[in-house]
């Protein structure tokens, strides 16, 4: 699309906090079973592995021990600080960084991602998320305008080790959410 | 089935993973990630928001990528280095997923070996739910 958009959701303070982290969050100790529960649910109705959930055998493996799968949130059901907080209400930047948020009404992920270092996650660990704004873009579609707004959450154990980052990227709209959801469903031929 | 490093090359489809978008798989997630919104657990609110039912939670989509990735490379074979897509159309309720990928590339990583592919989820409608790009690294 060529041409100067002639409105922008994209203030100069949000401009400005573009790379600044918004929120540091801690999770309570990963325990075994908070890794074999994960493990159980995103294999169901298979049997998940054994390195997720037998200490005996996975410690016969190159991990020495049960460790999390790659994709394991040891933030589910409450962090241990900034205080009491939920896996997703707290998403958007803006509130955090003491800016105005854009005037938009709805809202949907439209990717994620995740790299690993390599470092597992093990029982007893102490995860450190450090959320920051990676990016503002535009776009105008169908709906208007859309404003494309990416994180990136890194995660570090105990001893400073990063295991992970990751983006997730939402599109805000100006739309209602019924025009929004309609489209997005209208892709599944239901 | 885990892989066969002989086999190793570009345009290798790996095994795919699949599981039916019930209550059962979805409610067990839930509880995992804390994550009960109503469009996950109820039809008629999944209808409200004009999907058709209810659907399917991304991060267990996004899980069920490093599923297939890890039943491919076997549980000491290595580990998931990246997994990205980007969302294309929502999981509906009864429907099936099957989650797909194909190798695009293969090359030393340090002490590692790395393979690129290319990884994709459909439902059993030709749906096209997501689509990106993974990594395994090869121990």
């Amino acid at each position: 699309m060529g041409g100067v958009l002639e409105q922008t959701l994209i203030t100069d303070e949000m401009r400005a906090a573009v790379g600044k982290t918004y929120r540091v969050a801690g999770s309570y100790p990963i325990a075994a079973s908070d890794i074999r529960r994960w493990a159980m649910a995103v294999y169901f109705p298979a049997r998940p592995p054994p390195l997720y959930w037998d200490e005996e055998h996975a410690k016969t493996t190159r991990w020495g021990g049960i460790v999390a799968p790659e994709e394991f949130n040891p933030f589910a059901w409450m962090r241990a600080y900034p205080g009491w907080g939920e896996t997703y209400p707290d998403l958007w930047p803006e509130p955090h960084l003491g800016i105005e948020p854009p005037p938009t009404r709805a809202n949907i992920v439209t990717e994620i991602g995740a790299t690993y270092t390599g470092t597992r996650m093990r029982p007893g660990d102490v995860i450190r998320s450090e959320l920051a704004l990676n990016s503002y873009q535009e776009r105008r579609g169908r709906l208007g305008l859309m404003l494309f707004t990416e994180t990136k959450d890194r995660w570090f154990n105990q001893h400073g080790e990063l295991i992970r980052t990751f983006c997730q990227t939402f599109i805000r709209y100006g739309e209602r959410e019924e025009a929004l959801f309609t489209r997005y469903a209208g892709k599944s031929g239901a | 089935m885990t892989l066969d490093r002989s086999t190793l090359a570009p345009g290798l489809r790996i095994p795919p993973f699949s599981r039916v978008g019930n209550f059962d798989n979805w409610n067990r997630f839930a509880a995992a990630n804390y994550e009960f919104a109503g469009h996950h657990m109820d039809d008629e609110i999944g209808r409200h928001e004009g999907f058709g039912a209810a659907i399917g939670m991304a991060p267990l989509i996004f899980a069920y990528m490093h599923d297939m990735l890890r039943d491919w490379v076997g549980p000491e074979g290595g580990s998931v280095a990246s997994v990205q897509f980007k969302l294309r159309a929502p999981f509906l309720r009864n429907r099936i997923l099957t989650a797909s990928g194909v190798v695009t590339g293969v090359a030393p990583d340090g002490d590692r070996l790395r393979v690129d592919l290319d990884v994709w989820a459909e439902d059993d409608q030709g749906a096209r739910l997501v689509e990106g790009s993974a990594a395994v690294a090869l121990l």
